[in-house]
């Protein structure tokens, strides 16, 4: 009803008579369409995101004879050059790819700037962590209208978990972030440890590396997604949709066990929090050897490399483990998704699922784009196979990032405001210096949002516990 | 009050106390001795206070100067070994097909073409509120004032959504439209109109027959030029300096202006370390005929400024 | 608002204006309005359309059904609750205060700076007034992202060379972007930024004074400063008012510095700045009507500084 006030609108002022070409008539045009869209919008039809893709018919697939142009919005690099083996093969349907800023950074003020604006890519990177975001704002196409299902078996079984809700699924997963233990073996050595099994093991050994007058690992307060990994390796499901509206537990026991243990390693100066991981302070104190650790995801060994005279200095290990808990996390990870202004979705979805699970488009995306960890279990990449100098000759890929990948949590889920509640938790987590601790942070952020859910008119209860 | 008025046709000689030495009575030596002592402290505070202001352009060019390696290996004011300016300068020019042109050109149409539209319509509309009487010109004269208070930022998130309702989003026109209104030009025209255009002349020119737009154009533009100079120029700054306004409406970086280009590239340092050089080196480009524009500009700065006072 | 020369008719001359419009009805009429015309019509889209839409959606409220609303989505009229929610939320109040703060601080420091450069380089002890003055004007032409972009290298630990020179001379390891000291970081961009422009604004005005005023207070015998302070200042009153105002709005506007320094300072969060949270609210929330709500408070709280800024100073004459 919504959209139908909204297209009358439009229509409305399209059919609006031309006046003749003179001065004054153009003056007047102009006065009218921008008063008559003023009054539109003073009418309240103007807040985007309020009507439904889906929930309009399917569109068919074009004809035979067409040509199908698709535009792509992702700030992978070079992805161009992987859709053009695409465009190779399909001549009728070709892809054109755009540069945005990554994420948060700029890219999604971006799509939704142009979905509110009603335009936009056919196709997108999005985060799987957003995914819930853009379906909030009616801003990506359901596919299982478009028989992605049948594609269900070529993916990761716990990231398609993570497109999927509601019987729908909102995205093609791209690639993901099996966490691991990035350390370095010399270091450790000096305080005569091992790579620790458990994270209990991990703070013992972190007291010492402290005393040498190192730092075992960062805790970054304002990037608290590697607090969520942590809270995911730990068994915790923050947010889950249930049949009669979203179930919180983020200050659920496991969670708060896990800010219990770093308020402790922040307490005890076994991290640091002022070194944001790759951030150039990060890399300045790496280089100078005062990092011993660093939990991050598979993506990491390349930024790791830009750590100077690091070569062969760090290996990999599995995370430490939590009491209960699963083996790995994840640390970011994509989808392509298809959004609701396409004019060709299942053309589009046919290109997202060619490039994300076939042999040519994972290894295209590996060596042009350098994308995280494959998201078909079957072709983590033919570049991943083999040691690599930089880690000592180390097969990390399949020693360590194939094995994470398969012990993940599969009851995690993202949620419709997971930005807003990051910065929420973020904001509290920079209270630390001030003297509160991250167990309070935790239990602010699920109250704070479970009002932002129910200010969008959203069900949330807080769960049994 | 008519200070301002005064302000306005006081193109009067320059009242430069530095010129007057000749106060000082001949042979007192004592007074020479402490002028000069003065002259050495104040011009020492200058100097230190100039070294504040050029430092950091001081250091983007000795970093644009750097590969990245470089950049973080050597000391940020002091030139390393390898000049890497002006493979530096080349890579910028010629990244991703010259975009860095690209937005140079188009931050020179949005500021060139929109402050010199907008002065236009603020010289009329001021000349208007000045020369004739009419119903409602002190209701216009309000309404547009207001608009000088009203932060830039917080119409730019609305006029997204109206743009957008007009299909104009991520066009040109998106950012051209906004910046061709200046209240605070057709303020500065109203008053220096006040003050400068002689309504005996105007009056003179319309016994001649002369139709009331013509002698706007003719005879009215021409006595307002001094303060149009200063509208143009305070208008091309602030387009040119504009960031939150292109960074709503646009999504393509080819309409980009350069403040915004730079900032992708920017953005990208994070994640590909080739993109400090990159940047650094696009900082430098777009600073240095930005700083000299600056400086053989400020002598045209004068007229009209302050007779804006608001009082 | 100001009293302009002409506003006093002298009779003369409108007798003439009579006896022209006499003759000429009609152009006199519709001249004013021809001329006016454009740039209203510019001012309504950009500046009258966009405020009344804010407005507007700061009273309407999005509701949903469902897990993400793909039950419905409906908006209704929702009074003053989008303003309750902004009000409400700490981080936009903080934000405010942050401001205020800043302004507080930074603006009188700048003005008083930008003074102080005037008064020295319109003395006669200062050599090569040109040369200083355009370097203190040279930073005006860099934009705020571009001088946020060049300081962000020199607060970065890693490269930035001042820390290094700091830490070599005092042993001090400064760091610019923690949660104490990042806002005077910002403040510093700003004050390089804009001193040189309030600057040349007060020279503009210095360079106004009569010099018989000069001659006199000389004849009187008084020193430089005696004249800084008894001629000089009280006669750049309206320029220093002037920068105030618009250094205030600047204030509330501010919104490049931080958004672009947060991507290397933590401490920096997503509502750091007025501006900034009703960014992040509409385009990283997806909340444009709470968003409006803000957009609207800021306007508010810019228009009341501002006025009571200049009924205080017009008062106190």
């Amino acid at each position: 009803m919504y959209g139908d006030r909204l297209a009358a609108t439009g229509t409305r002022m399209k059919a609006r008579p031309r006046p003749p070409l003179t001065r004054r008539g153009l003056l007047r045009g102009g006065l009218g369409l921008g008063v008559g869209a003023g009054a539109a919008a003073l009418a309240g039809c103007s807040v985007p995101g309020t009507s439904s893709v889906n929930a309009e018919p399917t569109i068919p697939a074009a004809d035979s004879g067409e040509t199908v142009t698709l535009t792509c919005w992702a700030w992978l690099k070079e992805l161009q050059a992987v859709a053009d083996l695409w465009n190779a093969e399909n001549p009728r349907v070709q892809v054109e790819i755009s540069w945005i800023p990554g994420g948060n950074d700029g890219g999604y003020q971006k799509l939704y700037s142009a979905l509110a604006a009603g335009s936009g890519p056919d196709l997108a990177q999005v985060e799987m962590r957003s995914v819930p975001e853009f379906m909030l704002v009616d801003g990506v196409v359901d596919l299982s209208r478009y028989g992605i299902d049948e594609y269900a078996d070529r993916f990761d079984p716990t990231l398609w978990g993570q497109v999927s809700f509601a019987g729908g699924v909102y995205g093609v997963p791209q690639d993901s972030g099996p966490t691991a233990l990035y350390h370095r073996p010399d270091l450790l050595d000096d305080v005569g440890a091992a790579p620790p099994e458990t994270w209990q093991e991990w703070a013992e050994i972190g007291a010492e590396v402290r005393d040498a007058g190192r730092f075992m690992g960062t805790f970054p307060l304002a990037d608290t997604s590697v607090f969520a990994a942590h809270a995911m390796q730990a068994g915790a499901v923050w947010l889950n949709a249930e049949d009669d509206g979203w179930v919180i537990d983020m200050a659920g026991e496991s969670t708060l066990d896990v800010a219990r243990f770093f308020d402790a390693a922040i307490d005890d100066e076994i991290v640091s929090t002022q070194l944001q991981p790759f951030s150039p302070g990060w890399f300045a104190a790496a280089a100078e050897g005062r990092i011993a650790t660093l939990m991050s995801a598979s993506w990491g060994d390349a930024l790791l490399e830009g750590v100077s005279g690091a070569e062969g200095k760090w290996r990999v290990a599995p995370l430490p483990q939590w009491p209960d808990g699963y083996g790995s996390a994840q640390l970011g990870g994509s989808t392509t998704a298809v959004l609701a202004n396409s004019t060709h979705p299942r053309e589009a979805m046919e290109f997202a699922v060619w490039l994300n699970s076939s042999a040519a488009g994972i290894d295209g995306l590996i060596e042009h784009s350098g994308i995280g960890w494959s998201a078909n279990p079957d072709h983590i990449g033919a570049p991943r196979q083999g040691g690599s100098e930089f880690f000592g000759g180390q097969a990390y890929n399949t020693e360590v990032f194939a094995p994470a990948a398969e012990q993940q949590n599969p009851d995690w889920q993202w949620w419709p405001t997971t930005q807003q509640t990051f910065n929420v938790l973020a904001d509290a987590f920079r209270a630390k210096a001030g003297g509160t601790s991250l167990v309070d942070a935790v239990v602010r952020a699920e109250a704070d949002t479970m009002e932002v859910f129910r200010e969008k008119g959203l069900t949330i209860r807080r769960a049994e516990r | 009050m008519s200070a301002a008025a005064d302000a306005v046709q006081g193109d009067r000689p320059d009242v430069d106390a530095g010129t007057d030495a000749g106060t000082a009575s001949p042979g007192a030596g004592a007074a020479t001795r402490r002028r000069r002592g003065r002259t050495i402290l104040v011009t020492g505070v200058l100097v230190v206070v100039a070294l504040y202001f050029l430092v950091p352009v001081y250091w983007v060019v000795v970093a644009a100067s750097k590969t990245t390696d470089d950049l973080f290996g050597t000391h940020g004011f002091l030139f390393a070994e390898n000049f890497a300016l002006f493979d530096n300068v080349a890579q910028v020019i010629t990244h991703d097909s010259g975009i860095f042109l690209r937005w140079l050109a188009n931050s020179v149409l949005y500021a060139g073409v929109g402050a010199l539209i907008a002065t236009y319509l603020a010289a009329a509309a001021g000349y208007a509120l000045s020369t004739y009487v009419f119903r409602g010109r002190n209701l216009v004269f309000g309404l547009v004032l207001g608009g000088v208070l009203v932060p830039g930022t917080a119409t730019a998130l609305p006029l997204f959504l109206l743009f957008s309702q007009l299909g104009l989003v991520n066009t040109y026109w998106s950012v051209l439209i906004p910046s061709l209104v200046s209240p605070f030009g057709l303020f500065l025209c109203r008053i220096y109109a006040d003050a400068t255009v002689d309504r005996s002349l105007v009056e003179a020119a319309r016994l001649d027959g002369v139709g009331e737009i013509r002698i706007f154009h003719v005879l009215g533009l021409r006595i307002m030029v001094p303060a149009l100079v200063t509208v143009f120029l305070f208008q091309l700054v602030s387009i040119w300096n504009n960031y939150f306004l292109p960074l709503v409406m646009l999504t393509e970086d080819q309409l980009f202006p350069i403040t915004l280009g730079l900032n992708t590239w920017r953005s990208q340092t994070d994640r590909l370390p080739e993109f400090y050089e990159l940047t650094t080196g696009g900082v430098l480009l777009s600073v240095i005929p930005l700083a000299i524009a600056m400086i053989v500009l400020q002598r045209f700065w004068r007229g009209g400024l302050t007779e804006g006072a608001v009082k | 608002m100001s009293t302009t020369p002409n506003s006093v008719q002298h009779p003369a001359r409108d007798g003439a204006r009579r006896s022209v419009r006499r003759r000429r009805p009609a152009a006199t009429a519709v001249a004013p309005w021809l001329l006016l015309t454009p740039f209203l019509l510019v001012f309504l889209i950009s500046f009258v359309l966009p405020i009344l839409m804010a407005i507007g959606q700061s009273f309407t409220r999005v509701e949903r059904r469902g897990l993400f609303g793909e039950e419905g989505v409906t908006s209704t009229f929702a009074w003053f609750e989008n303003y309750r929610l902004a009000l409400e939320d700490g981080s936009f109040l903080a934000s405010i205060g942050r401001m205020l703060l800043f302004g507080v601080v930074q603006v009188p420091v700048m003005i008083a700076l930008a003074t102080v450069l005037a008064l020295l380089l319109e003395s006669a002890a200062a050599r090569w007034p040109a040369f200083f003055r355009a370097a203190y004007f040279m930073p005006y032409g860099i934009p705020g992202v571009l001088a946020t972009i060049l300081w962000s290298f020199l607060y970065v630990p890693g490269l930035s060379p001042i820390i290094d020179v700091v830490h070599s001379l005092t042993g001090v390891e400064v760091d610019f972007l923690s949660s104490r000291t990042v806002l005077w970081s910002i403040a510093n961009i700003v004050t390089w930024t804009y001193t040189g422009y309030n600057m040349l604004i007060i020279i503009a005005q210095l360079k106004a004074i009569p010099s018989e005023l000069y001659e006199a207070a000389r004849v009187d015998g008084a020193g430089p400063a005696r004249i800084a302070l008894t001629i000089q200042l009280p006669l750049i009153r309206p320029a220093l008012m002037l920068t105030t105002v618009f250094s205030i709005i600047g204030t509330l506007q501010l919104f490049a510095e931080p958004q672009l320094l947060a991507q290397v300072a933590p401490a920096i969060d997503s509502q750091y700045t007025p501006n900034l949270s009703a960014y992040t609210t509409a385009f990283a929330y997806n909340d444009y009507t709470v968003a409006a709500a803000q957009a609207v408070l800021i306007a508010v709280v810019a228009f009341v500084l501002s006025f009571s800024f200049l009924r205080l100073t017009n008062r106190r004459s």
